[in-house]
């Protein structure tokens, strides 16, 4: 666009005003984004930022909103709650991406080479993300219901005692969250991983063949170096979105069993809005940004792209 | 044309559109629902000759609708407000008092601790209004409790001291067909948690927090709420209560809880599940020979930003009468807030089957505190009670709850005027 045009054509038009009637243009057609980024990003973190260095209440109230500097960010960084939230955000980040990566790579992968009625199972592969999320909790709920749900009964088949409380219990909770968010969300990731497939030439595939590599030296010498975009891309988007968790654990577990379930959004939640610390809640937001905001700069910085 | 015709259908509205139209947020509910419409008709009726018309609308989600109302100032003229909030949204100056508008006659008639849900006590004044009234007891499988050989109580008098209770559970355990022998709902979240445990607190002689100092610490742990507490998750860890992923259906679906500790709005579902089997059973004595059961619910109010509050106030007066209160309790099965109203229930009334429930709501029922700082009492207790019940050290779990509350109400400097009664 910027690229400096023929001397015949810039004799004959005049160049300077035409170019800025296309600058107008971009201008007005960057308008409507920018706004909408402003109104709904930008704004908001100022305010949130602003707000986290005053004890703002939720509801409007007689006692006058004052500034209390950095007391805010003192008492979320002292409360263990906080801490807690952290850790199990953390470790659930840490169970979910590399299997939900796992899982999409491998669906994808199946997905893409022919077979019979492909694009069927195509579609079929994306209705977990069709569904609203909590429609499928509700139904994952019932699996993991005790005594009769369907996880008690498989274990039942294998000729186990009793039942495990999988919600309820502080070793089981979070792997049986990782399960059901991953099936929730794969589809995502697979659809990518699919495009990332599209890509690589097939001309790889052939000369490898012809080179003798079997399937998996296929798989590990062609098709996943072709990934590597794509795995970045991945890992930066299911690293935020699992950082993000809230619904499943809101509605299943309420944080619960004694926190350990309870993740940094949920935290923020209940501080900002169940208890009304407005300011509070804002000081939680900011250091959220602050920690997924490094993740993914660090992850960016660690995985150069091509 | 079009225009013609929206000029001709205006013409036509005009003169209702004269009549003053105050509009009501209620509870979006589906037992609510026929109490509304009928309401909304009713009043309509007999007040468009004097001018006044009201539009009742059911809101999803109001305390969230009230909240973000609060906030754009945009409410309409009557709203119900969860009545333990009423004190936060009295403190915070978004409601109007409604002593001026309603009944003599009608308030001494009210129960005595609906009356103290809507009295703000700064000043004493009236600023909510619960049109129904709710408790909490004790439902039981008659089969079960037959088999287990266990005495069933009638009247609240008459109810299970703490070692009788203990007794029943742990010979109902050993009933077949029996998995856990008592229910406390911890399905359910939010309210529940605060509402439907409050009572084994304070039939020990303790309480969410000191409702003259206005101080959680030395309330809500004391040594004898962690004593009680301490006996709850004993139970729980005998595997004695349904766990949180047990579902809502145990007692009245598949019948493996015998017992459960629940409010009057199961009654159909019980009734249901069970038919003649179904017993209630009074608040039982946990400590000594105190009881207490949690009251309240929904509310009228008048929010400050009201432009037609005179209306306003002859439509929730109209919806407080003895007439409008017994429909409420019929149509949605709660228990009716006025002492003359309920003899006209058949459920409520002498030798109804709830008599025991509006037996309990008159004597033994305990308001929640009145206090700004309720949201947060209520969360606090509440998420110390889950833990406790999945585990947690009782008197840790207390410690940082009462903690929670007492740096709240510091933070508002108070609460003023409330920190004018220590």
């Amino acid at each position: 666009m910027h690229t400096s045009s023929p001397p015949v054509r810039s004799a004959q038009t005049k160049p300077k005003p035409r170019h800025r009637q296309s600058l107008t243009e971009e201008l007005l057609l960057l308008l409507p984004a920018t706004l909408l980024l402003l109104c709904f990003l930008v704004v908001p973190f100022v305010l949130s930022i602003y707000l986290s260095f005053t004890d703002q209440r939720l509801v409007p109230n007689p006692v006058p909103t004052d500034f209390v500097g950095f007391q805010n960010y003192q008492q979320v960084l002292s409360d263990p709650a906080f801490w807690q939230a952290f850790r199990n955000t953390v470790y659930f980040a840490l169970l979910v991406v590399p299997f939900q990566c796992a899982v999409s790579l491998g669906i994808a992968v199946l997905l893409n080479s022919s077979f019979p009625l492909r694009s069927f199972f195509r579609s079929v592969a994306i209705l977990p993300l069709m569904t609203p999320i909590t429609v499928t909790i509700v139904i994952w709920a019932a699996f993991y219901r005790i005594p009769d749900g369907l996880f008690n009964n498989v274990i039942k088949a294998f000729g186990a005692e009793g039942y495990v409380d999988w919600l309820g219990s502080p070793l089981w909770a979070m792997p049986a969250l990782v399960l059901l968010s991953a099936w929730a969300t794969f589809p995502f990731q697979m659809l990518l991983y699919l495009a990332g497939l599209q890509d690589i030439p097939s001309e790889r595939y052939e000369a490898a063949r012809m080179d003798g590599a079997s399937a998996w030296q296929q798989f590990r010498y062609v098709t996943f170096p072709g990934l590597r975009n794509t795995n970045i891309l991945i890992l930066i988007t299911t690293t935020i979105q699992a950082f993000k968790l809230f619904t499943q654990v809101d509605i299943l577990t309420r944080g619960g069993p004694v926190g350990a379930t309870n993740t940094l959004v949920r935290y923020m939640i209940q501080q900002g809005y169940v208890s009304q610390l407005v300011g509070f809640g804002s000081a939680v937001a900011v250091i959220f940004v602050v920690i997924v905001g490094s993740l993914a700069i660090l992850q960016r910085v660690l995985v150069k792209n091509e | 044309m079009r225009t013609f015709t929206l000029t001709l259908a205006l013409l036509a509205l005009a003169p209702v559109a004269q009549a003053k139209q105050i509009t009501a947020w209620v509870i979006d509910g589906q037992s609510e629902r026929p109490y509304f419409i009928q309401l909304e008709k009713a009043f309509n009726a007999a007040y468009s000759s004097k001018g006044i018309t009201v539009k009742v609308t059911p809101i999803p989600n109001i305390n969230d609708a009230l909240k973000a109302g609060f906030l754009s100032k945009k409410l309409p003229d009557v709203v119900m407000i969860d009545g333990p909030n009423m004190a936060n949204y009295v403190w915070s100056g978004q409601l109007s008092p409604l002593d001026a508008y309603l009944d003599k006659a009608m308030l001494s008639d009210l129960l005595p601790a609906i009356r103290a849900q809507g009295t703000y006590s700064p000043d004493g004044k009236m600023y909510s209004i619960s049109p129904y009234d709710s408790t909490v007891l004790l439902w039981g499988n008659r089969k079960y409790l037959q088999q287990a050989g266990v005495r069933i109580p009638k009247t609240v008098k008459d109810a299970w001291t703490l070692t009788e209770f203990q007794d029943a559970l742990s010979k109902l355990s050993k009933v077949k067909g029996v998995t856990w022998p008592l229910d406390l709902k911890l399905n359910y979240s939010g309210e529940w948690l605060s509402f439907g445990f409050a009572p084994f607190l304070q039939s020990c002689g303790a309480d969410l927090i000191n409702r003259k100092t206005w101080q959680a610490t030395g309330a809500l742990n004391s040594a004898a709420s962690v004593k009680i507490l301490t006996t709850l998750q004993d139970w729980k860890k005998k595997n004695w209560i349904v766990p949180q992923s047990g579902g809502d259906n145990r007692f009245y679906g598949d019948k493996s809880a015998a017992l459960v500790w629940v409010g009057n709005w199961m009654w159909r579902d019980h009734k249901a599940g069970l038919g003649k089997d179904l017993v209630l059973i009074p608040a039982p004595k946990f400590c000594g020979n105190k009881q207490a059961s949690p009251n309240g619910g929904w509310s009228w109010a008048m929010p400050q930003s009201s432009v037609s509050k005179q209306e306003a106030g002859t439509f929730i007066n109209f919806a407080m009468s003895t007439r409008q209160v017994a429909q409420y309790a019929d149509i949605t099965g709660y228990i009716p807030s006025r002492k003359s109203a309920t003899p006209l229930s058949k459920v409520y009334g002498k030798g109804g089957e709830g008599e025991l429930m509006a037996e309990q709501a008159g004597s033994i029922a305990v308001v929640r505190p009145v206090h700004p700082a309720y949201p947060v009492i209520s969360k606090s207790f509440g998420d110390a009670v889950l833990n406790i019940l999945n585990g947690a050290n009782v008197k840790a779990e207390l410690d940082k709850a009462a903690g929670a509350i007492d740096r709240d109400i510091a933070s508002n400097k108070g609460y003023p005027p409330f920190n004018k009664s220590r």
